[in-house]
């Protein structure tokens, strides 16, 4: 494989970085991978990576990788480059990396001569691992989703659990299918998942301050939109379980028009093999990926009550 | 035709713990070939395509007491399913026989019937004894074990050079996490004592070096390789100097065939066959306790190479 002609550290508009945990970027995408053949999208800015995977406009999902995750990022132009490539073939490329040993880090470089995706690690064996991944030209611009925004000049309505129970409860509304209604209530303070197809059934998070279950809550009025099952499913159906063990939590925000938004932390541990790599602080080693759902247009709910 | 012979310890654990197990990744029989001083397994070796093992034990690393006699030269040949004789072993291990006789015999059911051959395991203790009779084929005939052994001579032809596998079992997950990506792994081994994996299809190509590995063979000195080139060029500079040889082959074999990690080798190696024919890999086993070559035991995968335009 051809490295000559590639970035240099300092390069303007290219993309030199050494990432450590190569299995922290590899859970991270593979929890956005909720198809066979999926495309995502990448963009490199100064401040890190962000790859955004989208289904029909009505389903998307990104993934911070943010510049303190890396051992060295170095890209410096103000320009934000986008580059699609298939989502499944970076996860299986990344995944032969994590198969070697020792505290080394992967190079990932962008662009190639044919502005691919490089990717180069050197183990502590001396074997070489290399991989040049075609990158596409993105024929969209993904849809700007945002719903922390205020509306109605009142707090967003949101909630925080822990990935797991909410994962549970989520795999639990398989068999009703179809559609899937959640309700947030600020009296009593619960949250309300309710399918309705094959059969009936509804998980109730009762809000207390003495339980765990939430990690947060906040509404201020009764909110309730119905969402498509596979669309809810993808938020969680592929999140590793390792990182379901860290339970950092999850948190689901109902912005304007019942946009629903489905974030999860996932902790990137440092190479338990590269001790003494030191990093700035721990809080920087969190990826976040987001899930934004619009909500199901076929069977369109109560208006939310003011 | 007639064997007979008791079971060591060490050849039970050897073959139901080892070399089963790794048999079994790549298919469900393979031919026993008895002869005076060796007992082999080959797998597959009749036919041209798919993976070929061959396993060869002295007599003495598996037996004691051993006893054959047949008019093909002394040898005999069948087939065994390799679940059962693993399952038989396995279960004459949990009785913890004092004596382990393991014989050829043909039984009947009825009277009526055709005898059929089985090679019957024999658990003798102090107080019961336990008889399994695993079903083989009909001993083969002479012209079949002819062309066992001319397969088994031909398979004795080594690549010229082969290159030490550093640690079999990283190279079986790196393999495995490759056949992900495509389907057809080339292999390069250079006289440098280097081998090449890559895996390349329209949209990826992927692929890792292992630099300066021991070899057995043919060695050229590396110094003299130009520092800035890069794998893929280092490779293909020493093909055109005629140091090296590439073949094609299917990543789900090579994987499957990368299994023999459970034969637990000391030493691991991987050739080209002259004119391409095929690749070779061969494992090598020290005497326990020791760093001295196990010449009672070999073991070697022939993997067919995919031509060009193949997948």
């Amino acid at each position: 494989m051809n490295w000559d002609g590639d970035a240099e550290p300092g390069d303007v508009g290219r993309l030199r970085c050494l990432l450590d945990n190569v299995q922290g970027l590899v859970d991270a995408l593979t929890s956005v991978r909720w198809k066979k053949q999926q495309d995502a999208l990448c963009e490199i800015s100064e401040h890190g990576m962000v790859f955004t995977v989208e289904e029909w406009s009505c389903l998307q999902a990104r993934v911070y990788f943010r510049k303190e995750l890396f051992r060295t990022y170095d890209y410096q132009a103000q320009v934000r480059p986008r580059f699609g490539v298939s989502l499944n073939l970076l996860v299986d490329c990344l995944n032969t990396f994590t198969s070697s040993t020792g505290s080394t880090a992967l190079e990932l470089r962008y662009p190639g001569f044919d502005m691919q995706l490089m990717l180069k690690l050197v183990d502590a064996n001396n074997i070489c691992h290399s991989a040049e991944i075609r990158t596409l030209i993105p024929d969209t611009i993904p849809r700007d989703f945002s719903a922390d925004g205020n509306f109605d000049g009142q707090s967003p309505t949101c909630f925080a659990v822990k990935s797991s129970s909410l994962k549970e409860a989520i795999d639990d509304l398989e068999w009703p299918g179809s559609s899937i209604q959640i309700k947030m209530c600020p009296d009593p303070p619960q949250v309300v998942f309710k399918g309705e197809g094959h059969g009936d059934l509804q998980i109730v998070f009762p809000y207390s301050v003495h339980a765990d279950l939430f990690i947060a809550f906040q509404c201020e009025r009764e909110v309730s939109y119905r969402y498509k099952y596979k669309h809810l499913r993808a938020t969680t159906a592929n999140i590793p379980s390792s990182i379901l063990k860290d339970n950092r939590g999850s948190k689901l925000t109902i912005g304007e028009g019942g946009l629903l938004k489905v974030q999860h932390l996932i902790s990137v541990r440092q190479n338990p093999m590269d001790h003494n790599h030191n990093y700035q602080t721990q809080g920087v080693r969190v990826s976040y990926i987001e899930f934004y759902v619009m909500p199901d247009e076929d069977e369109p709910d109560s208006p939310p009550s003011s | 035709m007639k064997f007979r012979a008791v079971l060591t310890d060490y050849g039970v654990n050897l073959l139901e713990r080892r070399f089963l197990p790794a048999l079994e990744k790549i298919g469900k029989t393979c031919h026993i070939l008895l002869t005076q001083h060796h007992v082999i397994l080959l797998h597959n070796v009749l036919n041209t395509s798919g993976v070929q093992a061959i396993a060869q034990f002295t007599k003495e690393a598996i037996f004691e007491d051993y006893r054959l006699s047949s008019q093909y030269d002394d040898r005999i040949a069948f087939t065994v399913d390799l679940g059962l004789l693993s399952r038989a072993l396995k279960s004459s291990v949990s009785m913890d026989g004092d004596l382990l006789q393991i014989k050829l015999v043909k039984k009947r059911a009825k009277i009526t019937d055709r005898p059929t051959p089985y090679l019957t395991i024999e658990s003798k203790g102090f107080r019961s004894a336990v008889v399994q009779d695993v079903p083989i084929s009909q001993p083969m005939p002479r012209v079949e074990v002819e062309e066992l052994q001319a397969a088994l001579d031909m398979a004795q032809d080594l690549p010229r050079t082969l290159v030490q596998v550093p640690n079999l079992m990283q190279l079986h997950a790196l393999v495995e996490r490759l056949k992900n990506v495509g389907e057809v792994l080339e292999v390069g081994v250079t006289q440098y004592g280097d081998l090449h994996l890559q895996v390349s299809t329209t949209l990826v190509s992927i692929g890792s070096e292992f630099r300066n590995l021991r070899v057995l063979g043919v060695r050229v000195d590396g110094n003299s390789i130009d520092a800035t080139l890069n794998s893929s060029e280092r490779l293909r500079d020493a093909l055109d100097k005629s140091l090296a040889s590439v073949v094609k082959v299917d990543v789900k074999q090579f994987v499957k065939s990368l299994q023999c990690h459970h034969t637990k080798p000391d030493a691991s190696f991987c050739g080209i066959a002259p004119n391409d024919g095929c690749l070779l890999i061969m494992l090598q086993y020290f005497i326990p306790g020791t760093r001295q070559t196990d010449n009672s035991i070999s073991l070697h995968y022939r993997l067919p190479v995919l031509l060009d335009g193949a997948n």
